[in-house]
């Protein structure tokens, strides 16, 4: 469906390992960090918040995000999203606001990303 | 101000660790005290972790402009829990009072040696800093989260070629 939708790809920024040191902790050292693209998805740029603000929605299959979170030991997906750095949009990181997780038959299928400025 | 942040954080969470080396968090892969402050944390970091501190730095001004450089600044430290769900959340209270009796803890005594920690390691100032008792403010009650602000006031005296 994803692909019959566009199949684009997304790149979802993420923080390296921090070294848990006292300078990271104090804003001094900023961690590294992994762009990882997954697809396919679709994206689509909703109507901008009253405030003008850019928000963006993305559908992405667990059946592509599964095999990436898998590599980074994460066992909790949307949880994961959320705290990642955020979507690279144009070149701009978006961070992700809310992650909805479709469900069926007991397995997540699909997740449905809002990233907003 | 910057080294007044970080003396009072480095203090704080150094004292966190002798008092309650349990209360732990994992961020970007790494196992780490409980206590964090905001805005050294990624802006789109997601919601704020249960059963962690953050510390957020507020207003600054002169105590006495016309008689002492002394400044005050306030911070607040904020925390929720859920409690655990092998209680069936029904210990939130208890998991709270354990959050408040550990801010309690890491307050006392209120005072530290000042340090600048800008080039990577700790440098005496030669100054102390020092804090009022803890306020804690009434519970925030938002299902299923229970929580807590607390409110400190910390004393500094500026260093004129410090940023």
């Amino acid at each position: 469906m994803l692909r019959v939708l566009g199949g684009e790809q997304i790149t979802v920024r993420l923080a390296d390992p921090s070294t848990g040191d006292t300078n990271s902790q104090l804003g001094l050292e900023p961690p590294t960090v992994s762009d990882v693209q997954i697809a396919p998805a679709v994206v689509q740029v909703a109507p901008p918040a009253k405030d003008g603000t850019l928000r963006i929605q993305v559908l992405v299959s667990a059946k592509a995000l599964q095999p990436i979170a898998d590599s980074y030991g994460v066992t909790n997906i949307p949880d994961w999203l959320l705290h990642s750095q955020g979507l690279l949009y144009h070149g701009q990181l978006v961070p992700i606001a809310t992650v909805v997780t479709n469900q069926f038959a007991g397995g997540e299928y699909l997740y449905l990303l809002t990233a907003t400025e | 101000m910057q080294a007044t942040k970080d003396t009072f954080y480095v203090t704080v969470r150094d004292r966190l660790v002798a008092v309650d080396p349990q209360r732990t968090i994992i961020i970007d892969g790494v196992t780490r005290p409980a206590i964090l402050v905001a805005e050294n944390e990624p802006p789109g970091g997601g919601p704020p972790l249960c059963d962690a501190f953050y510390l957020y730095w507020g207003g600054a001004r002169a105590v006495q402009p016309a008689v002492s450089t002394l400044m005050e600044m306030e911070c607040t430290i904020s925390y929720r829990t859920k409690g655990t769900d092998q209680s069936g959340n029904l210990d939130r209270g208890r998991a709270l009072a354990s959050l408040d009796n550990d801010v309690l803890a890491i307050c006392a005594p209120p005072n530290a040696e000042k340090c600048d920690y800008s080039t990577g390691a700790d440098v005496d100032l030669s100054s102390t800093i020092f804090w009022t008792q803890p306020v804690f403010s009434a519970l925030v009650n938002a299902p299923p989260y229970l929580g807590r602000d607390v409110s400190i006031t910390v004393f500094f005296y500026p260093e004129v070629n410090q940023t």
